[in-house]
């Protein structure tokens, strides 16, 4: 029994003596400081090989882009370049800021665009998103101070994708130590430098020779931790224990008992992804089924009660959708859509009138919101139509949809934070495996707006396909999605439709 | 004892095979590699250059080929994600799951016996009902529920433990509680029916009879029997553990090899879910392996062969 009793003080001293070993964590306004939470690790800091949300995030404090967009006014603004310009319909030519410097104290200079630019348009390169960088034909130093960007074709969209998801990197640092040690210790200019990785948890500090007059500003915040921790109660437990400062993708439901607790401020922020229901009018599935029927298709857009759902189960400012874009995209006109009331008798009227009245039988998937998924297929089934749903990790459903097994795809799409309409309609009702219309007339107004450089052209053709993709119902154009943001409330943070948080422009009250 | 072991290895080598040709279908089988990989927002060129990178567009029969080939030059390939070597990756986040699970077996032995044998003492007694009641709530709470109870707790409500993240020895704590809750029962009622079993046999009466003491009769005797199915469920336990931290790692955030899989597996990163399942399923045919050899030198019974 003597020893059962020392077995067990030994672990309770244990015990104790591991408890002091706890450091105390550092508190966010004292030093300075910010500990972000976040749910999904990145595989590497590359801009360039990295598409998870959470790196892209991180990436945008530690490289800048030629040029940056405002997330308030949405106007380009400078960063790396000072001004620019656009020469003929292929290219466009920047200026570059004088006195920048990269993390590692060389100088930044127009070898450093033309060498990352050109590199990552090589297919051989590997960059995840084709769409980023595919459309670069080749980029050339006009002088020292002054790069010229020309795309392969005319390409109007060239300015979002140069502020949004092309990072410049030092031409001499990245070739010595190579793409993958690169995107383990990244060097840019941007307003934060990697300093540390150790356990999990890096730490960002910022560039104290960070140019003041670019859009990013001034950081005030001195050091952010990153740190991920996939469960979410996990994270919501951190953030109220202290351990971390700010943190999002929490759920809808949790954002309202998250803002009773004192100290935390929780909010629904909207962004710019879209939700909706997909729907297989091409006839991936089996061929005539019945969702190949346009009238089928209108019943389904009659059925379901958008507003109500908006309202119960989205939250926050997140509102319906008409046009199968975001509607603050360039292109995406929202006039130009045909709007399907919530109407169950019609609906019911137009299935009968194709020749369902019993209804029919429909395989559903969906991946973010049960709740929501739900509803949709108890709208479904008041008609009649009984829609078997499968809740699917979000890669999964999307490999359902596009390899066409599944009749209804209640997915959304996020658009790259792209403000415009190609990177929506532009991916959805292309003739790829994402379009479940294969329409060829909405096909060749796609492909003419992707690569007209006359605005009004441009504006002219998506409304014509927006016209035709809701007068033939190829989607129930759902609503937009919210962000769950959580974080101390002496945090000053201001969410962005575009889902990039910028804690360069963050700070402590 | 050698044509034992050398038999076993030998089949352990045999399940290893056929667990690589089992994960290497099933994660063709579940999920596009190429479109797992691209992530949410790909377009169909990025998943297309991805398909024809990776050689995700050859037949699945020469894909495993090639994987055997190289698996064979003990060359476990790249991960799709950070194009680092699998076993470089699965190195780093190894110190962290051995100390987890280390902890949490130690845990739920140095709980489990006492308690086991405790009850069995005194069966029906009050510690035999508190021992059955631990079981019972040990088996039936998931130990991911339990892990954030104990966050709750000890994390939010009494500040006395870090919460998530595996920098210090402290941060062990509540995982190994919660991972190792959920062997404790298993054991504990292993140990008590043992226990019960040897206390009532004739050894133990002729070694009362002799006036042996209570403690000599208890450890010396009674227990060394008590423990040799304990011992071979200890091992079995324990590859369980591996698998149970891949959801206490999550929850807790620790950067071990079962978050490392976990992540692997959302991502569809191949090589490293077949590193990580070939190793874990050698490291159990292991276990059972030790688990033999331990119980053979424990009584000598079973060291003849039959």
């Amino acid at each position: 029994m003597k020893r059962v009793l020392a077995t067990a003080a030994i672990s309770a001293l244990t015990l104790g003596v591991l408890t002091l070993g706890g450091d105390a964590v550092k508190a966010g306004p004292d030093d300075n400081s910010l500990t972000i939470g976040l749910g999904e690790e990145f595989p590497n800091l590359n801009g360039y090989l990295n598409t998870a949300r959470d790196g892209v995030v991180m990436t945008r404090h530690l490289f800048d882009t030629l040029i940056w967009r405002n997330p308030e006014t949405f106007e380009y603004e400078p960063l790396l370049a000072t001004s620019w310009r656009q020469i003929d319909e292929r290219s466009w030519e920047f200026d570059l800021r004088d006195g920048v410097t990269f993390h590692d104290g060389s100088e930044f200079s127009a070898e450093d665009v033309t060498f990352t630019l050109n590199r990552y348009a090589d297919p051989e390169a590997g960059a995840r998103s084709q769409a980023s960088v595919g459309w670069i034909e080749r980029v050339e130093a006009v002088d020292a101070r002054t790069v010229r960007i020309v795309s392969k074709e005319p390409f109007p969209a060239a300015l979002e994708f140069i502020a949004g998801s092309l990072p410049i990197y030092p031409s001499d640092a990245y070739q010595a130590a190579g793409p993958d040690a690169f995107g383990q210790s990244p060097i840019g200019t941007g307003p934060y430098a990697l300093t540390a990785v150790e356990g999990g948890t890096y730490t960002l500090t910022r560039n104290p020779a960070y140019f003041a007059d670019g859009g990013k500003g001034t950081p005030s915040i001195e050091v952010l931790r990153v740190r991920t921790i996939p469960d979410s109660a996990t994270r919501i437990a951190e953030l109220i224990g202290g351990g971390i400062d700010w943190t999002w993708n929490m759920p809808s439901d949790q954002i309202e008992q998250l803002s009773d607790i004192p100290g935390v401020t929780a909010v629904l922020g909207s962004t710019m992804r879209i939700a909706m229901v997909a729907l297989d009018a091409a006839g991936r599935t089996s061929e005539g089924n019945p969702l190949t029927d346009v009238r089928v298709r209108q019943a389904i857009n009659h059925a379901i009660d958008r507003e109500t759902i908006v309202t119960n189960l989205v939250g926050g400012d997140g509102r319906t959708i008409n046009a199968p874009c975001y509607p603050r995209q360039f292109g995406c006109d929202e006039s130009a859509a045909v709007v399907y009331d919530y109407d169950p008798e019609k609906a019911k009227a137009l299935l009968a009138e194709a020749g369902f009245s019993e209804g029919f039988t429909v395989e559903m998937a969906s991946y973010r919101d049960r709740a929501r998924a739900e509803a949709v297929q108890a709208y479904l089934a008041v008609i009649g139509i009984t829609a078997n749903l499968e809740m699917l990790q979000a890669r999964a459903s999307f490999s359902a949809w596009r390899e066409g097994q599944i009749g209804m795809w209640y997915g959304d799409w996020g658009s790259f934070s792209i403000a415009d309409a190609s990177a929506s309609m532009g991916n959805f009702f292309n003739g790829g495996t994402n379009d479940g219309a294969r329409d060829e007339e909405i096909m060749a107004l796609i492909a003419e707006a992707n690569v007209s450089v006359d605005p009004e052209t441009r504006k002219q053709s998506y409304a014509e396909a927006i016209t035709l993709a809701s007068e033939r119902a190829y989607w129930v154009p759902m609503h937009t999605i919210v962000m769950g943001y959580a974080y101390k409330s002496d945090l000053d943070f201001t969410p962005h439709v575009d889902e990039l948080p910028r804690f360069f422009s963050a700070s402590w009250k | 004892m050698w044509a034992v072991i050398v038999r076993r290895l030998v089949v352990a080598a045999l399940v290893a095979l056929a667990v690589s040709v089992m994960t290497f279908c099933l994660s063709h089988v579940a999920i596009d590699p190429a479109l797992a990989l691209a992530g949410d927002s790909a377009t169909d060129l990025d998943i297309e250059t991805i398909r024809e990178r990776h050689g995700f567009d050859r037949p699945v029969v020469v894909q495993y080929a090639d994987y055997l080939v190289r698996l064979l030059q003990l060359d476990f390939g790249t991960s799709y994600l950070t194009n680092r070597p699998v076993l470089e990756m699965v190195a780093e986040r190894l110190p962290a799951t051995a100390l987890l699970a280390v902890l949490s077996i130690a845990f739920a032995l140095a709980l489990a016996i006492p308690l086991g044998v405790a009850a069995a003492l005194r069966p029906n007694s009050i510690i035999d009902r508190f021992a059955l009641f631990l079981a019972v709530a040990g088996q039936s709470i998931p130990n991911f529920w339990a892990g954030l109870l104990l966050i709750l707790l000890f994390g939010v409500q009494l500040r006395w433990l870090p919460i998530s993240g595996s920098d210090t020895l402290a941060h062990f704590v509540l995982p190994m509680i919660a991972l190792g809750s959920y062997a404790t029962p298993a054991l504990m009622r292993l140990t008590r029916a043992g226990m019960l079993d040897v206390l009532s046999s004739d050894y133990i009466r002729t070694a009362r009879a002799m006036g042996l003491s209570q403690g000599s009769i208890l450890f010396r005797w009674g227990l060394r029997n008590a423990l040799l199915p304990v011992i071979s469920l200890t091992a079995v336990q324990f590859g369980f553990m591996l698998g149970g931290s891949i959801i206490i790692e999550s929850v807790f955030a620790i950067q071990g090899i079962g978050y490392l899989a976990w992540q692997s597996m959302s991502r569809a990163d191949m090589p490293v879910i077949q590193a990580i399942v070939l190793m874990i399923s050698m490291f159990y045919i292991a276990l059972t392996l030790l688990a033999d050899l331990l119980n053979a030198w424990t009584d000598p019974r079973l060291r003849t062969p039959t």
